[in-house]
């Protein structure tokens, strides 16, 4: 032999599959592509930024924390590119980009490296930080636009019942967080997991099919429009995101087949539950997050049965029962093994199944109650805080009438609104306000006497207050003249902007017939001027953008 | 549905470097080393001492117990040392060394003319023992001891495995290309001893001119069958090979006769033709060498004792020089760091390979993909069992059904983290097994 041969030694098997970690990770993030391309398309340079700052952040957090901990730094696998880009996904697309920076963090730092690294950690990385972030940061985080202007949700939208456009749903172009808007494009990048073989369908079939029938059952026994409702819970929302692509994170979901399955349908039923009876218009992440802490138990009750098992049991049986018809008094063999019984067959799936239901449905139950015991007291106070503030308003009249009251259906009054709102954000001027409702302020006493209309009733909101939204009822006569106005929303500096909800501020603006108000710091020389709250310029910006944006709603022209 | 088992792989197969190449003979040159533990079970006892002239199949040990197996010399000469050598294995076995002086000159063997139907069982099963026939698909159990069942009314199968579901080894299907008859008449020979028996010839459908052959030559014949399977490794393993073909399940605790089955190697069933028909003990097989290493990879007929360098310099040495030796399979063979062994009973094939694969990858964290619970044919938890191992935690080992993996290697090969699933499982198995014996 030749003595230069260095021969390598190791224990079979010797080859190898060519798929690793970095593919996989890698073949995720080409599979998220096409919906972050319609994302940025929807939302802009500033979804891009977010987009780059979570990936950017997320590689960094980790390679600095393995650094730091002297570990061998891993983000050559790419996990923590997928970590990014995931939550970049379910971020609101006006997010402040320090917000991201700490997602990230929260993300990686807490959730990921904490407990153990890639592989260790007991909940998805990505949605963790989301829920730490919608907890932290509500307002931010349930903020959406598009095309610039501020929006509902299709799913906020349909909760109060309000119209969707399917079309736009499926193909993206409708307000959301960043990635979860185009079904379609989910879906393509669905299909190239499936193809690549990444992800088995299981769990996100189950997923969807027990989220349909839940809601198929749900929309016969309310009478809803049942292939409208269902299309647009389908791809409205996070629903797609959270199937393809979280629920199915290898980390977080059960690694036994029959397990998948449990988890899956517990996702549906969950989502079902809290989109329906919870309080928020969206419950996907949430759900996968409690799956994600069931996974060990649901591991434990699913184990796979080894090839065989049994089979030598059956065999011992047969010999006794051979045994025992040949000698009635044989003695019982006692079993040689204590079998570890923690396995669960076809049936044991099913009582699972059905154990894994009740529990959700006793909480969705629970909740469900909870929220119709406290809906209509709530909705009752909002509803006299409203009326108290148009009453305020507009003191000349008898009663305010809603659209609706009007004569319009509540579709009608909803096509209304979009066309008000997209005529002001075409002006350029009022990109931070929003025309909540149009009331109408008549002499008579309810919709069947109306008497005489004397003007309207405006509901504003300004998202740019110091402290963030400002909602005004505004009261014009027929004449364009500023009857009244009240805050119902207001969160300002107590002291400086906290003023505009003063009587001396709110003077400057009523009785005034001018069109469009300006504000000045230098004092007051003509009706529409109106001399800014010292200290506060942003508060009267805001509360100025908001009065002229009712008067431009109404015509624009007094 | 074609005959198969849930779970497995399909690495790049290889056998196109060799399938179509006839099987050619070698005769050894140097000295041929018989290690006398070829097989499971107690080694054989020395008959000759240093200095003694043989002969080309006579005894040089006999069976050491009733689970042993006779050795034979392969070639004529003298008998130069009885001392520990090398194998394959990686251990020293103590072995006869014989001095070839080239002539090859033989004893004179005996062979049975009689018919198969009036072939009295006991003569079939002295024939197989005095030949030292050993399961020659690796795993070396004394084919005697095998065909001599607790229960024999209860065999109702034997399954001649010609499955060949390892990359690279065509040695199998040359056989049964080119001495199918002899296969044949070897499975007969084995039913035989169980009147209530009927054979099959379990095929990958890889080999369809294997299968093609088989059929032909089988027409007519309604106690031999033909199964073509789909090709899939581990195929070929034994628990998956009996559910393939009969749906019986047996676990790690269980024999194939359990189940009914007796399962036999292509080159076992041969050599029991050999024995009852020409009288001939078992001192030659097949063996592969192969690989991207190897100027001309083939099939050589080989005497057992040869060494395997002489057999990689009759496939016309290296082309380029090996980083890794593989004695048998890359599935389930083991690597040598020297090419000074001996070809056993049980030596397959010798695969030489350019690049070792293993060595290329780093492992890293387990992300839980579930690839190794979806291809594990014994339908255990790699994942669970290695992190078991790793900690040392024999009872959880033993609870998650730890015993039932068949270390086919399947978790390893398909693994994108790249651990060492199998061989950390098969490492604790071990220690599990040796514990048993104390």
């Amino acid at each position: 032999m030749d003595e230069n041969l260095k021969l390598k030694i190791s224990a079979s098997p010797h080859v190898r599959s060519k798929d690793t970690t970095s593919d996989i990770m890698f073949d995720v993030v080409v599979a998220l592509v096409p919906a972050t391309a319609v994302g940025l398309y929807s939302f802009g340079w500033y979804a891009a930024l977010l987009v780059a700052v979570c990936i950017g952040c997320c590689v960094g957090f980790e390679a600095l924390y393995q650094h730091c901990m002297g570990k061998k730094v891993t983000v050559g696998d790419f996990s923590a590119v997928v970590t990014g880009l995931l939550l970049a996904m379910n971020l609101p697309p006006r997010l402040p980009v320090w917000m991201a920076v700490l997602g990230s963090a929260f993300a990686i730092i807490i959730v990921k490296q904490l407990f153990g690294g890639l592989g260790q950690n007991f909940m998805n990385p990505a949605l963790g930080a989301r829920c730490f972030l919608i907890l932290a940061f509500s307002r931010y985080m349930t903020a959406f636009y598009y095309d610039g202007v501020s929006a509902a949700t299709p799913l906020a939208m349909l909760k109060q019942g309000g119209p969707v456009n399917l079309r736009n749903m499926f193909l993206g172009f409708t307000a959301g967080t960043i990635g979860e808007a185009s079904t379609a494009a989910l879906l393509i990048g669905a299909v190239y997991l499936l193809i690549r073989r990444v992800i088995s369908p299981k769990i996100p079939l189950f997923y969807i099919g027990t989220f349909a029938l839940c809601i198929v059952i749900y929309a016969l026994v309310k009478g809803f429009d049942v292939p409208e409702f269902l299309a647009a819970h389908l791809t409205g929302g996070g629903l797609m995101l959270g199937a393809w692509f979280m629920a199915t994170d290898y980390v977080t979901s059960p690694i036994t087949p029959a397990g998948k399955i449990i988890y899956a349908v517990f996702l549906g039923l969950m989502t079902f539950v809290l989109r329906i009876f919870g309080p928020a218009a969206e419950g996907v992440s949430y759900s996968i997050i409690i799956a994600n802490l069931l996974v060990p138990l649901i591991e434990r009750i699913t184990e796979p049965k080894p090839f065989g098992a049994g089979a030598d049991v059956k065999k011992e049986e047969k010999k006794a029962d051979e045994k025992a018809e040949d000698a009635p008094a044989a003695e019982e063999k006692a079993p040689e093994e204590v079998q570890v019984k923690s396995r669960i067959d076809g049936k044991g799936i099913v009582v699972a199944i059905c154990a894994i239901s009740l529990i959700t449905l006793i909480m969705g139950a629970i909740l469900g109650t909870v929220y119709g015991i406290t809906k209509d007291p709530i909705a009752n106070v909002e509803q006299q805080a409203k009326a108290d503030a148009y009453k305020e308003v507009f003191p000349e009249a008898n009663t305010v009438l809603t659209m609706v009251d009007g004569g319009l259906s509540e579709a009608e009054a909803g096509i209304q609104m979009n066309a008000i709102n997209s005529n002001l954000k075409n002006t350029g001027k009022f990109d931070n306000t929003r025309i909540d409702e149009i009331n109408f302020a008549i002499t008579g006493t309810d919709k069947d006497n109306p008497g005489n209309m004397l003007g309207f009733v405006v509901l504003v909101t300004n998202d740019k207050g110091y402290g963030g939204e400002l909602q005004l009822a505004i009261g014009i006569s027929s004449t364009g003249e500023i009857t009244g106005i009240s805050f119902l929303k207001i969160n300002e500096t107590a002291g400086l902007g906290m003023k505009a909800n003063t009587d001396k501020f709110k003077q400057q603006f009523i009785g005034k017939q001018v069109g469009q108000f300006t504000y000045t710091k230098t004092g007051s020389t003509a009706d529409s001027e109106i001399d800014a709250l010292s200290g506060a310029t942003i508060t009267t910006s805001a509360v100025t953008e908001a009065v002229n944006a009712a008067l431009y709603a109404l015509g624009g022209g007094y | 549905m074609k005959r198969t088992f849930k779970g497995g792989i399909h690495p790049y197969e290889g056998k196109e470097l060799t399938e179509n190449k006839p099987v050619t003979e070698y005769l050894p040159k140097g000295d041929l080393v018989f290690p006398l533990s070829q097989h499971i079970g107690a080694p054989a006892k020395p008959v000759v001492k240093k200095g003694d002239p043989v002969l080309a199949g006579q005894l040089i040990a006999e069976a050491g117990g009733f689970v042993s197996a006779n050795i034979h010399s392969s070639v004529s000469g003298t008998v130069k040392a009885i001392e520990p050598r090398l194998t394959s294995a990686g251990n020293k076995v103590n072995s006869i060394v014989i001095e070839n002086d080239g002539e090859f000159k033989s004893v004179e063997y005996k062979g049975n003319d009689t018919p198969v139907s009036e072939l009295d069982k006991g003569v079939i099963l002295d024939a197989i023992k005095q030949a030292g026939i050993v399961g020659m698909g690796g795993a070396g159990f004394p084919t005697h001891v095998k065909l001599s069942p607790k229960e024999p009314e209860k065999i109702d199968t034997i399954i001649v495995n010609a499955s060949e579901c390892e990359p690279y080894l065509t040695s199998d299907y040359r056989r049964l290309i080119e001495q199918g008859d002899g296969v044949i008449e070897g499975l007969r020979l084995a039913l035989a001893i169980f009147p209530g028996a009927k054979g099959i010839i379990a095929v990958e459908d890889n080999k369809p001119e294997a299968i093609r052959l088989l059929t032909e030559k089988l027409a007519g014949d309604d106690k031999i069958a033909v199964h073509s399977m789909k090709t899939k490794y581990p195929e070929g393993a034994e628990r998956q090979l009996i559910y393939a073909n009969t749906g019986r399940y047996i676990n790690s605790k269980m024999l194939p006769a359990d189940a009914g089955c007796i399962v036999h190697n292509v080159d076992t069933v041969f050599a029991i033709c050999e024995a009852v028909r020409k009288g001939k003990p078992l001192i030659e097989r097949i063996v592969t060498v192969t690989g991207d290493a190897i100027n001309n990879p083939g099939n050589f007929r080989i005497l057992v004792g040869t060494s395997y360098q002489e057999l990689i310099e009759a496939a016309g040495g290296f082309k380029t020089t090996p980083e890794k030796i593989i004695s048998g399979g890359p599935m389930m063979g083991k690597a040598i760091y020297t090419t000074e062994l001996p070809a056993t009973k049980g030596s397959s094939a010798i695969l030489c390979l350019t690049k070792d694969e293993v060595q290329e990858y780093e492992p890293s964290a387990c992300i839980r993909c579930g690839r190794c619970i979806s291809v594990c044919p014994g339908r255990v938890r790699p994942e669970l069992l290695c992190n078991l191992a790793e900690r040392g935690d024999i009872e959880g080992f033993l609870a998650h059904e730890g015993m039932e993996c068949c270390e086919c290697g399947c978790c390893s090969y398909v693994c994108p983290a790249k651990r060492h699933l199998t061989q950390t499982i098969a490492g604790t198995r071990k220690l599990v097994l040796a514990n048993k014996k104390k």
